[in-house]
């Protein structure tokens, strides 16, 4: 259980990391620009939205209280960013989704390589090929809860503070997204 | 219980809704687990695929804010640095060099200059008349001896003619 001496020296930490922004890129960039690209699907917009969330979080750090930890902090300032940036600009991010389609196939393509058979390594391919069709097919709030969960790992809790959402309606999300994800993978096999 | 997990069960189960029968279920049929084993490595290989394709695009940014020692001093010297410094030191020591020559050339310049020019004061002052006054003396012809030498040269004259 954490004591009060605990958790005032947490939020010291949170806040000092917050004051040096050098430091707070270089710890939190690639999980904020990973989370971007797999929602944007394009990484000159998931690019400049991280660096707009850095910048944010540094101007705003004076309201950051410690009752989260940074990166929620942060991914809540993303979520927001991104939400925005796709509703206001939804005609150039499907232009710019379908130039970067190349690096997006190859992403819905990558299989590690373990020494799997061909047949294997082909059915997999399939299946990663699905999620991610079926990741583009969501709903927004299913999409973000979807990619926070099985991409980030981040628990329900984590979700529902960077999402502002109770953490019921986190669930509710989550669950329909993997049924329409499982639902794209039996239809692919 | 016997029956094996639902569709909805499945996507409860991966969300970490799961009560203990179901566990005790899926740990003895082969059928659930590897049902739930195949989902499981299809998000995993989802999960390694957007991290490999983020690894691959993500460039993390300069500092977004000027640091005090970027903004004065360069973070790595420049490779050719003292490549540079040498050139700069050989300009330096050059430039007096060459002034100096210059100046003697300038000097040299300007005796000669001068040099012409008495010549020229000389030619002027040795002159009878002013340059500009020399086609009149060309029309006009000055004779500057005495009335009584011009009648004597007269008389010169008719003599000599007489004679002859």
């Amino acid at each position: 259980m954490a004591t009060p001496g605990t958790m005032i020296a947490a939020v010291e930490r949170c806040a000092s990391e917050i004051d040096d922004l050098d430091t707070l890129v270089r710890l939190h960039w690639p999980r904020v620009f990973r989370f971007a690209l797999a929602s944007l699907r394009d990484p000159d917009a998931a690019g400049s939205v991280a660096q707009d969330c850095f910048l944010r979080a540094y101007r705003s750090r004076q309201r950051f209280r410690g009752e989260c930890s940074t990166e929620a902090w942060l991914m809540r300032i993303a979520v927001n960013l991104i939400r925005d940036y796709a509703r206001n600009r939804r005609l150039q991010f499907w232009k710019r989704a379908q130039t970067s389609a190349v690096d997006l196939d190859a992403a819905g393509q990558w299989v590690p390589d373990g020494g799997a058979s061909p047949e294997s390594g082909a059915m997999a391919k399939e299946q990663l090929a699905a999620v991610w069709n079926a990741a583009g097919g969501l709903s927004e709030r299913q999409r973000t809860v979807f990619l926070l969960r099985f991409v980030e790992d981040m628990d329900l809790l984590e979700i529902a503070v960077a999402t502002g959402m109770k953490e019921g309606t986190v669930k509710v999300h989550l669950f329909r997204a993997l049924q329409a994800v499982r639902e794209r993978m039996g239809r692919s096999q | 219980m016997s029956q094996h997990l639902s569709s909805l069960e499945v996507s409860q189960w991966m969300i970490g809704e799961r009560t203990p029968q179901q566990e005790q279920h899926v740990r003895q049929c082969s059928q659930c687990s590897a049902e739930l084993a195949r989902l499981e490595a299809s998000l995993a290989l989802f999960r390694g695929s957007v991290r490999h394709w983020s690894d691959r695009q993500s460039r993390v940014p300069r500092p977004l804010a000027p640091t005090r020692r970027s903004r004065w001093y360069p973070a790595r010297p420049h490779p050719m640095r003292w490549a540079l410094v040498a050139a700069a030191l050989l300009v330096l020591a050059a430039a007096p060099i060459y002034r100096n020559a210059q100046d003697r050339q300038r000097q040299a310049e300007i005796a000669r200059a001068d040099a012409l020019l008495l010549e020229q004061v000389d030619a002027e002052v040795s002159r009878a008349v002013p340059r500009p006054m020399e086609p009149l003396v060309k029309l006009v012809s000055w004779d500057f001896t005495s009335t009584d030498e011009r009648d004597q040269n007269r008389r010169d004259k008719t003599r000599n003619e007489e004679i002859r």
